[in-house]
């Protein structure tokens, strides 16, 4: 039986061929036709750009009234009080004054409404785009990242997490594009090192290499190949060892990024950029405040916007930042309700999330809330338009499809929109 | 302090934001308590309560009877944020406020008005009222007229702080007060003068959360307190006794608990360590009147927050007492010291004995669904008759200690 040169999810099926061929003979739209093979050809354009990402996560749902929403005075207002910031006219949470003095980077939206509430359906959501469906395992962004903007044979993985959350992956993009995950101290998972000298390590290389070119000669099987693929990146991983060690820089840039474990992690992530990773996620737990939010918040927080500011900054110092998109996002909001915990529930009807750098317009607010927080009351932005904005930063086509068997799926869900005014 | 068949004798309405503090103003009649939003109001009560209404002996359900409520008298107007402490002097012509505004005011309750407002401190219940009702009826019970109460201005304002000043006492000799704030800083104040005595600062990433004074005055009990910064990011607490006089650090009561372990840690294990001692930060400290004993409870939210009492000059701890389910809000010491009570996250005033840790009363009943409203603050009268608790459903509970 026949092999395949491509890997399933790449693969036209006749079926698909078909359908769209006939589709297009009908006079229907050409986007399926064209979109059948338009995949590889969006990802040889975008990735002359060398456009980067760095997603920081704030697992729990971080409270826009906490941040960048706060509604002082109201019954929802909170314990915090605003200070202004170096955008005249726009402030922010008096947790986040290093925030407040780059405020100029970045482009806020203040009014998100989402479509999942609980944290395991809004992880999913906000690392796709879209809701869990059964028989279709959605990539996340990162996967998507990875295949368009990443490097064939690069020594370092396309998709990296430091502290992950979410667990979907690479989804139906594959293997290729899954996530490697550093620890939340941002060490290497203990496979990527060896334990054996370089002289028996290179022995046992060449006899797995001899076994598995016998076993391949025989089995032309997807798995086989997968494998020996994973086997090769780890071992092209151990000649960039040296990124992943950061306590030489860490003590140049403590003072910048905030002597804190999210500070070292948003500096692992700044290294791996420099390095060309296209897509590091770093994360930050614990946000979801359901008891004593205000005490939550102010111990969360002024770690994680120093940190914030300070990869902003020195990505802008090395002449990064103008290509390297940051997201500020978490999975949910808070209530604006204060329960009798003193904590804030989830919320998704009006919350907030922010980008900076790569082509968005920095001292930017867009969208508002009503006057407790309550509804969004203009400029509504649903999670498919939030990431079509991200895939139009990064010179990724929101609308490119992927196929699962014969069904397309556009990296951004069909009907979203970009939020064009937030950028360049 | 005696007690005996304790009865609940007022509940008085503060609706709106949640009631955080409360202190007795020279007697068991009057009352001043803060809010977080900033208000302060003070009631002054009637030596005896109204007799019960027709209405309210009709009443057949046990639960739907409460004590009379009792408009406010004054309101201390300054405060522009959270109120997280009352303090007064025996006396009650002195009354110390501290607030998330950064700032702390010292009040003469007696002194002339500044102004007159009319305050509505029912608007739950009338909200309440008109469920079912609609049009002028409605309207009519909504817009009805508020009290009219005086307003009054502080006499002082203390602006060392830069952030939140969460933490407030008052000496016994009434002659200086001690503050700690958000950021760590603690200051020591001289009352009469109202110049900084001594300041000085804990561990960078902690916040004060609670601190008390010794009897002298010269000796300041002072707990740090941060909430993680990361899963792996969790700063050590501190529970600490320092010289008033000069800021020296005199002992680390928490390092005597635990001499094995590196305070300046920040790993997940030995955060595991403290928790099991310091919970969700030792919100809550005092001082025994007669100066030999330390009390701290343990907050936040937590299965079971308890209350250590320690020797305060050996720093050993002799035992823990009470227990509220979610946490414990406020601890205070009867004025012979044999007697430690603390409110909770239970809705509930625990009194305990000190010599055996064995509780002796309580005051309130649970009251709520899975997590409880809190009693955020208790207080105790001078003459040692009355006590009240700050509840955040938006009341101030008055019992007499003996029927």
């Amino acid at each position: 039986m026949h092999t395949m040169e491509c890997p399933t999810h790449e693969h036209v099926s006749r079926r698909a061929l078909l359908k769209n061929t006939l589709a297009t003979a009908g006079g229907g739209a050409l986007m399926n036709w064209g979109s059948l093979f338009n995949s590889k050809a969006t990802a040889a354009e975008v990735k002359k750009n060398q456009k980067r990402c760095i997603l920081l996560w704030m697992n729990g749902g971080a409270s826009q009234f906490e941040t960048f929403d706060m509604k002082i005075g109201r019954p929802t207002g909170g314990l915090f009080r605003e200070i202004s910031t170096n955008v005249p006219g726009t402030r922010v949470c008096e947790l986040m004054p290093t925030i407040a003095q780059n405020m100029d980077k970045l482009a806020v939206i203040r009014s998100m409404k989402t479509s999942q509430i609980d944290h395991p359906g809004g992880i999913h959501l906000m690392h796709t785009g879209y809701s869990q469906a059964s028989g279709i395992r959605f990539p996340e962004i990162g996967g998507v990242i990875a295949k368009y903007l990443g490097s064939e044979g690069s020594d370092l993985p396309n998709f990296i997490k430091i502290f992950s959350h979410g667990n979907t992956g690479a989804g139906f993009l594959g293997p290729k594009y899954q996530p490697f995950s550093l620890s939340p101290e941002g060490r290497l998972p203990s496979f990527s090192t060896s334990n054996l000298n370089p002289v028996n390590e290179s022995r046992r290389n060449a006899l797995r290499t001899f076994v598995e070119d016998s076993y391949a000669s025989g089995h032309k099987a997807e798995t086989a190949r997968m494998h020996r693929e994973a086997y090769d990146a780890s071992r092209r991983l151990q000649n960039v060892q040296g990124v992943f060690k950061i306590d030489g820089e860490w003590d140049k840039y403590r003072d910048l990024y905030g002597d804190s474990a999210f500070g070292r992690r948003c500096l692992m992530a700044r290294r791996l950029i420099e390095e060309g990773v296209p897509f590091v996620e770093v994360g930050q737990s614990s946000y979801d405040s359901h008891a004593d939010n205000f005490v939550w918040h102010r111990g969360l927080l002024p770690p994680m916007e120093r940190a914030w500011a300070g990869l902003m900054i020195d990505l802008e110092q090395r002449g990064l930042l103008e290509n390297t998109l940051v997201v500020w996002m978490g999975e949910i909001g808070r209530t604006p309700n204060v329960n009798n915990r003193s904590g804030r529930d989830h919320y998704v009807r009006s919350w907030s999330t922010a980008l900076a750098g790569c082509g968005v317009k920095g001292g930017l607010v867009y969208g508002e809330s009503d006057e407790n927080g309550v509804d969004v009351k203009d400029n509504p932005v649903s999670e498919g338009d939030f990431f079509a904005t991200i895939y139009k930063a990064l010179g990724i086509d929101p609308e490119t499809e992927h196929y699962t068997g014969v069904r397309p799926i556009p990296i951004a869900p069909f009907g979203s929109k970009v939020v064009n005014d937030v950028l360049l | 302090m005696k007690i005996n068949k304790p009865i609940h004798t007022w509940q008085l309405k503060f609706e709106g934001e949640w009631p955080t503090s409360v202190a007795f103003l020279g007697n068991g009649n009057r009352i001043a308590a803060g809010n977080r939003s900033g208000q302060i109001f003070v009631w002054d009560l009637p030596d005896a309560p109204p007799e019960p209404t027709d209405d309210e002996k009709d009443k057949k359900n046990e639960k739907d009877k409460s004590p009379p409520n009792q408009p406010p008298s004054r309101r201390l107007d300054g405060h522009t944020n959270g109120i997280s402490h009352l303090r007064a002097s025996a006396d009650g012509k002195l009354l110390v406020s501290s607030s998330f505004d950064r700032t702390i005011r010292l009040w003469d309750v007696d002194a002339p008005a500044s102004g007159k407002a009319e305050v509505v401190l029912d608007a739950k219940e009338r909200t309440s009222k008109v469920r079912y009702k609609s049009g002028e009826e409605k309207d009519a019970i909504l817009n009805a007229p508020g009290h009219m109460i005086e307003t009054v201005a502080a006499t002082h304002t203390l602006e060392g702080h830069k952030d939140w000043v969460a933490s407030l006492a008052l000496g016994s000799d009434e002659k200086r007060i001690i503050s700690g704030d958000n950021s760590s800083l603690v200051i020591a104040w001289d009352v009469e003068t109202r110049k900084e005595i001594s300041r000085w600062s804990g561990h960078q990433w902690n916040g004060v959360v609670a601190a008390a004074l010794s009897p002298d005055g010269q000796t300041a009990l002072v707990s740090e307190y941060r909430y993680k910064r990361d899963d792996f990011d969790i700063p050590a607490a501190a529970l600490k006794l320092w010289n008033v006089s000069d800021g020296k650090e005199r002992l680390d009561l928490l390092k005597l608990q635990f001499p094995k372990l590196d305070v300046t840690a920040s790993t997940y294990g030995s955060a595991q360590m403290w928790r099991k001692f310091v919970k969700g930060g030792l919100l809550a400290a005092e001082f025994s009147p007669d100066g030999k004993l330390i009390a701290v409870g343990q907050g936040g939210e937590t299965d079971t927050g308890k209350v250590h009492l320690f020797d305060s000059e050996s720093g050993k701890l002799l035992r823990t007492v009470s227990g509220h389910r979610y946490g414990v809000c406020d601890v205070k010491f009867s004025a012979d010291s044999k007697y430690i009570l603390s409110s909770g996250r239970d809705t509930m005033v625990r009194i305990c004995q000190c010599a055996d840790g064995k509780e002796i009363a309580t005051l309130g009943k649970e009251r709520g669904g899975q997590f409880k409203d809190w009693l955020h603050a208790i207080a105790i009268s001078p003459d040692q008759k009355t006590a009240a608790a700050a509840d955040i459903a938006g009341m101030i509970h008055v019992w007499q200690l003996q029927s």
